[in-house]
């Protein structure tokens, strides 16, 4: 009874979090300094040769405002942006893309980013988790601690410096990977797959990279603490072999700290496509974002920021909903 | 092994392989992509494959104008979007286009210029080439031009594609005469319908379309028209749905095509790619796996030359790159409000600025300078910039003040010598250096510029900064660029560090490309902006003047956008010339004088700050191929994204390398 409170209140929270999004995504880009239309006319004033004559601009800006749906009051648009979103999914065609619906486009890139931050942030923790135990409960090891330096090291360089790095060495001075993402189109086969792992695998090391530092530094921590404490000893005077020592009595322990922290690192997924997206010329809904934002293209920032919104969020909730599995506290609470 | 080592060990184990799995080699993926020689495969019987798998040897490479594509499947010419990547320059065809060396414009798929049926100038016949044929097979005639006319009077609601309401408000009706002849009749006499249903500079308000494929669509504004069928000589082969890339190929019937009449086009191939942010396109540039760039930094350029003996700029001497686009850059100003309504603190603003340690901060000294309102280009030079020379060196201020610097570029010169510049890479002689960095600009003198101020009651404080009449400091607004446009933001925020020298307190605002656009066209926002306007490549100057009239002014902090007349300029004289040259031949001398007396009026208004002509810098690498418009073989502007592109790839060799 306790465990479906728990369960009912993290689905309550969750669709509260979602209404909120999705109400602050509506109001927010129109808060922006930009106007979709404007922005289109203006690409247009500067094409030299197509400009438009005074009665040309006036009649363009009241066609495109009836297109993408910009008449009425703010109150009649929100209300019809909800009524899309809940009942049908649809955030609307984009503008800078008129009249192709920006769902299209969120289906594109949503598995690139998906795939590619979901994959490294989930090595980066298990990688990084793993060496941080190693060195926390070895400490006095050398090889544990060379790769805990090398945590120290890494964790500090700004994401962006080290991507560049790992550019100019392995797709410059030693041109292993490509210096850009080229991913030609066709079915789903065995070559496409490796075209595919080829392509992404210079932004995953980054990603990687700069991912498993911080959680070697606070993995080691958290086991090295854990092997102080007095059930360890007990355990250690009872003959319980080291290993099992490290993965039963150390390494749960030491988990759930670094669930939570998984569960914070989901959420900087989004965050990270951006840069990620921009530097190796990935696809994804970074650049759908950042794209939208330049060309002050709302609907598609609804679209990208909502599914964002819905994407942390329901990892947050998966991650509420396996804490049980890892703690029997709240099971038995 | 103790337990660390051993789990350790497998750790680096399993990282090595994963490893060596991402660095399998294209051949053993079975495919092209990625592996040696930085995304580009080695193939012994086709010499470099690029990393779409076409022989590198007959690709042409081009980095796009408009980076990533937002809507690459769209390639529908009624609907926005679908120009660059090459549908402009490969793909379609157009009735007249622009010789980019001359200015003049000159038959595509009419056969001659538009015959004028009255002397009301509103009636027109046009004749069609025979012989052109869409990439299908299916022959081109006036059923295509009417089909597509019907299209946008009809469809206008539904398409987005801007020029569709230039067309309808343009043309009154229209009507075929026979399988290559039509005729159209006009809303006002015209002079330049050769430049509205033709090219101008940049693109074309019509675009043919073919009525075999376009008539079975149910509804046109919906249909994408992916792999158009084309009129160009090339057609889509492959793009990436992702929109970073785009591959072009030849026709095999290129000569039926809409310019096959120019000659072979050289490359087989012709893709199109973003290769990202400039720091990794420097690199991809210097390992020869793109030929032309389109608007790399000059530092970045210097960069990759020192790397690669095959990458060139325009020129190998100063300023390097070519000036000859349309647009300038330049500093509009809100005149309509306080105090910026006064020409007196116009002209106090372009005094005060320092324009030769702006271009040699901002842009290492590669720039021309250009006093008058429009781009000193060799088209315009002659007709414009020539005959105002005597006059600008007489021109004075209501206070008797001679404001023109005629031995700018002199000066620049001697000090970019100064600086360093081998004198090799200098141009020599008075014609030369006035042709390299124009004809001269505005005098720096922050003490004349005080005394304009001071004139108006604006002087200086206690601290040295220029107050409003009321004893307020007078806060200036300057709008630039972010880092969208690096060039523009660099020079955006040396203007406003040579104005914050001679004591005016500037906020250097830097927007979005987006934020960009909505001050430029809302009247409120504005006080000043720097801005790339002003787009005159040939004589004529209505298409970008045509809006300066009375009519289109509105209060100062008006909240609607502005319909024409950017520079929110008040000028009566000006207001009757532009309604006179409207209704003017534009060959006509009297439509020229009439462009120089505008110029005039800007300068003695100080309308607008004119800086500079955009250094448009298009690097090239002649690994694979040569013979790039250059300075000293200039056929064409060296622009991809222009008519040009269509003489660069006609004239261009391979250089045999594989």
């Amino acid at each position: 009874m306790k465990l479906a409170q728990y369960i009912a209140a993290r689905l309550g929270v969750y669709v509260v979090v979602l209404f909120m999004g999705i109400t602050i995504t509506f109001f927010l880009p129109r808060l922006m300094p930009s106007d979709p239309i404007e922005n289109y006319i203006a690409q247009l004033q500067n094409q030299a040769g197509q400009t438009l004559s005074e009665a040309e601009v006036m009649q363009l800006r009241a066609t495109l405002a009836e297109l993408y749906g910009l008449e009425g009051s703010l109150f009649t648009q929100y209300i019809n942006h909800l009524k899309r979103i809940f009942l049908t999914f649809d955030f609307g065609p984009s503008f800078a893309s008129f009249p192709r619906p920006v769902s299209e486009f969120i289906w594109v890139a949503l598995p690139w980013t998906l795939g590619l931050l979901t994959t490294t942030t989930f090595i980066a923790w298990s990688l990084g988790n793993f060496i941080g135990l190693l060195a926390g409960f070895f400490h006095n090891n050398r090889l544990a601690t060379a790769l805990e330096v090398v945590g120290v090291l890494i964790y500090p360089i700004p994401y962006y410096i080290l991507a560049l790095v790992f550019i100019l060495v392995l797709a410059y001075i030693f041109p292993v990977f490509p210096l850009s993402t080229t991913i030609r189109p066709g079915p789903l086969t065995w070559s496409k797959i490796q075209m595919i792992a080829t392509n992404s695998a210079l932004p995953a090391l980054t990603l990687i990279t700069a991912g498993f530092g911080w959680n070697i530094l606070s993995m080691k921590s958290l086991a090295y603490a854990t092997k102080e404490e007095p059930y360890v000893t007990f355990a250690r005077l009872k003959g319980v072999p080291p290993r099992k020592i490290m993965i039963s009595y150390v390494f749960r322990n030491a988990l759930l700290p670094q669930v939570t922290a998984l569960a914070l690192s989901i959420g900087m997924i989004f965050n990270g496509a951006l840069l990620t997206e921009i530097l190796f010329s990935y696809p994804g809904l970074g650049l759908l974002m950042r794209t939208a934002v330049g060309s002050g293209d709302y609907n598609m920032l609804y679209g990208t920021i909502t599914m964002s919104i819905m994407a942390v969020a329901t990892a947050a909730l998966v991650i509420d909903l396996l804490y049980p599995l890892f703690d029997p506290r709240i099971r038995y609470k | 092994m103790s337990q660390p080592g051993k789990y350790l060990r497998i750790i680096i184990f399993g990282l090595l392989m994963l490893l060596l799995a991402a660095c399998q080699t294209p051949t053993e993926a079975g495919l092209s992509p990625a592996g040696a020689a930085g995304g580009q495969e080695q193939s012994d019987q086709q010499g470099t494959l690029t990393d779409v798998g076409t022989p590198r040897h007959e690709t042409l490479v081009v980095q796009t104008f408009d980076r990533k594509s937002a809507n690459p499947d769209q390639m529908n010419p009624l609907m926005q979007y679908a120009h660059w990547r090459g549908f402009r320059e490969l793909g379609w065809g157009f009735l007249w286009e622009t010789d980019t060396g001359t200015g003049e414009s000159y038959p595509e798929l009419a056969a001659d210029m538009p015959e004028v049926l009255n002397p009301e100038h509103t009636r027109f016949r046009i004749k069609l080439k025979e012989g052109i044929y869409w990439s299908d097979g299916v022959e081109f005639t006036t059923d295509d031009i009417i089909y597509t006319l019907d299209t946008y009077f009809n469809e206008r609601e539904k398409l987005t594609n801007a020029n569709v309401n230039r067309i309808v408000n343009y043309i009154k009706s229209y009507q075929a005469i026979d399988r290559y002849t039509f005729e159209v009749e006009t809303v006002n006499p015209s002079y330049d319908l050769h430049t509205v249903m033709g090219v101008y500079t940049w693109g074309s308000a019509f675009i043919p379309v073919p009525k075999h494929i376009f008539e079975k669509q149910p509804d046109v504004s919906q249909f994408r028209n992916t792999y158009p069928v084309t009129l160009g000589p090339y057609v889509v082969k492959e793009f990436d749905p992702n929109g970073f890339w785009q591959l072009w190929e030849r026709r095999e019937d290129w000569e039926r095509s809409a310019w096959g009449w120019m000659g072979e086009p050289k490359p087989k191939y012709v893709l199109y790619k973003d290769f990202g942010p400039e720091e990794t396109r420097v690199l991809a540039f210097v390992q020869n796996q793109y030929d032309v760039d389109t608007f790399m930094s000059p530092d970045s350029i210097k960069a990759a030359q020192e790397r690669n003996p095959y990458i060139t700029t325009f020129s190998d001497k100063m300023p390097y790159h070519n000036m000859d686009d349309a647009c300038s850059y330049g500093v509009l100003m809100n005149q309509h409000k306080p105090p910026l309504d006064k020409a007196e603190v116009r002209w106090a603003l372009a005094l005060s600025l320092d324009l030769k340690e702006v271009g040699i901060n901002a842009l290492s000294g590669e720039f021309k300078a250009s006093p008058l309102p429009m781009v000193d280009t060799r088209i315009l030079r002659p007709i414009y910039f020539e005959p105002l020379i005597p006059w600008l060196q007489e021109f004075t201020l209501p206070d008797g003040y001679k404001p023109f610097d005629p031995n700018f570029a002199a000066d620049l010169v001697a000090r970019l010598a100064e600086s360093g510049v081998p004198a090799e890479e200098l141009p020599q002689g008075e014609e030369a250096i006035s042709e390299a960095f124009g004809i001269g600009w505005w005098k720096y003198d922050p003490a004349e510029a005080e005394r304009l101020l001071n004139s108006v009651g604006i002087t200086k404080n206690a601290d040295g900064v220029y107050t409003l009449p009321d004893g307020s400091v007078w806060e200036l607004e300057l709008v630039i660029p972010g880092d969208w446009n690096k060039v523009m933001q660099r020079v955006g925020f040396s203007i406003a560090d040579s104005w914050r020298k001679a004591g005016i307190q500037v906020n250097a605002r830097q927007v979005d490309n987006a934020e960009f656009s909505k001050v430029q066209n809302t009247n409120a926002l504005l006080t000043t902006i720097l801005n790339w306007t002003n787009c005159i490549f040939t004589p004529n100057y209505l298409n970008s003047w045509h809006s300066i009239s009375l009519e289109n002014l509105k209060a100062a902090d008006a909240t609607e956008p502005i319909v024409g007349n950017q520079y929110r300029w008040n000028n009566a004289t000006v207001d009757a010339l532009i309604k006179e040259s409207k209704a003017m031949d534009q060959s006509d001398p009297k439509f020229r004088e009439n462009g120089r007396a505008i110029l005039q009026e800007f300068v003695k208004d100080m309308a607008y700050i004119n800086i500079m002509n955009i250094p448009t810098t298009i690097p090239t690498n002649e690994y694979y191929w040569t013979n790039f418009p250059k300075q000293d073989n200039y056929y064409a502007v060296p622009y991809t994204w222009w008519s040009s592109f269509k003489e660069i790839v006609v004239n261009i060799e391979p250089t045999g390398r594989r």
